[in-house]
């Protein structure tokens, strides 16, 4: 098993690849580094001459094809999660001291008190090539483009044999390893439970991590869409289990603000496999995850 | 001719003649020829160039009118499209293509 990181987007970055060590595998190991530089570098909304910020600072441009895509999997997301799932929620993020990246944020201590919250469900409109935001609508796609940098990295590997690329709470496979499953731990309050995945995508939300402190209240970076605020859920984490891994995220995070029971009971009707962790530590599944 | 004939001419000629000269003093033709003044001249430029200015701002409004209209019409044909469209479905759910296993696992994953 080849095995490659890096850092990316804010987190670590790992691409495994079942294939005999050879320069192709270094190749394409290699270019999966690349096309995460290249899509942060597109998609971030901290760097000011990222596609992403001079969209949001001119409110109208014309994207290249990876911008497009995005934007037009987060509005069809927005749609089929009834806007639990937010792509215009950057005001709010920002409102809520989540106004650089999470690394600055973790070495610059408190931050200053939160302005006021702004709520989800801003305007945009894709008119064929072009992106408009309604005027002081802007977006973060710190998530969702993750989950698609994931899915292109697993594509440049997947001509080379099975391969895994794991991003800090999104990963997807392609093909069947020798072992005949892809065995992931995921993270818990106390321990880990393993999953096996054959087949497509697994992503994790949740307010265990990238929370700091706002004048001695707890903030997190899961804002609710209809209250513009950090979503107040009896969830530690949703792990979910989709065809890739934008469609994955988008789920773990539209779960996590239904609240545990609400969550499971949406998974099962979805057929979604999910693992949910509450505050408490407890775990469940639902969707078929057994 | 009797006298009292022409006492009558006398006093028709007479009648004319001040007639005459009411009309020749009314025409006032010792009064010098009017000329424009300079005020005059510059309201009547003025009054040409406002007339020349509301003429370009009324072919401005109608070309923003025509974009709008012609926007308009768009608009309402995609909201008419958007309502007639059947509502987004969520994807199809991905085949239960996980579960828990008890193997040495080959990577960790915790929220992002």
């Amino acid at each position: 098993m080849e095995r490659h990181a890096f850092r990316a987007m804010g987190t670590e970055v790992e691409a495994l690849l079942d294939a005999a060590p050879g320069p192709d595998a270094l190749l394409a190991l290699a270019s999966v580094e690349a096309a995460f530089e290249r899509l942060e570098a597109l998609l971030s909304r901290f760097r000011p001459e990222s596609e992403l910020s001079r969209l949001n600072a001119e409110g109208s441009i014309e994207p290249g094809d990876d911008l497009l895509a995005v934007v037009r999997l987060a509005l069809a997301a927005r749609e089929y999660t009834a806007g639990r799932f937010d792509p215009t929620l950057h005001d709010a993020l920002v409102a809520a001291g989540y106004d650089r990246s999470f690394e600055a944020l973790e070495h610059s201590g408190p931050v200053d008190p939160p302005s006021r919250p702004v709520r989800g469900g801003g305007r945009l409109w894709v008119r064929g090539r072009r992106l408009e935001l309604e005027p002081g609508v802007h977006l973060d796609l710190g998530g969702i483009g993750k989950g698609y940098a994931v899915d292109r990295a697993v594509e440049l590997l997947a001509p080379l044999g099975p391969a895994l690329v794991n991003a800090g709470g999104d990963l997807a496979v392609s093909g069947i390893p020798a072992g005949g499953l892809w065995p992931v731990a995921v993270e818990l309050p106390a321990g880990s439970i393993t999953l096996g995945l054959a087949q497509g995508a697994l992503a994790t939300s949740g307010k265990d991590r990238r929370r700091w402190r706002v004048g001695g209240e707890d903030r997190h970076h899961l804002i609710d869409p209809r209250t513009g605020r950090p979503a107040e859920s009896d969830l530690l984490t949703v792990t979910v289990a989709g065809r890739n891994a934008v469609e994955a995220e988008v789920w773990a995070k539209a779960l996590f603000l239904a609240g545990t029971d609400a969550a499971a009971a949406e998974a099962e009707a979805r057929g979604l496999p999910a693992l949910f962790v509450s505050a408490d530590g407890r775990t469940r599944t639902a969707g078929g995850l057994t | 001719m009797t006298d009292h004939v022409a006492r009558l001419y006398a006093a028709a000629l007479a009648l004319v003649a001040f007639f005459l000269t009411w009309a020749a003093i009314a025409a006032r033709p010792w009064a010098p020829e009017a000329t424009e003044s300079p005020q005059l001249a510059a309201l009547e430029r003025r009054e040409q160039r406002l007339r020349r200015e509301s003429a370009l701002v009324q072919r401005k409004v109608e070309r923003r009118f025509a974009v709008y209209h012609t926007r308009l019409a768009e608009r309402e044909r995609e909201i008419a499209a958007a309502q007639t469209a059947p509502a987004p479905s969520a994807p199809a759910p991905a085949a239960p293509s996980v579960g828990v296993v008890s193997v040495p696992p080959v990577t960790s994953t915790r929220s992002s």
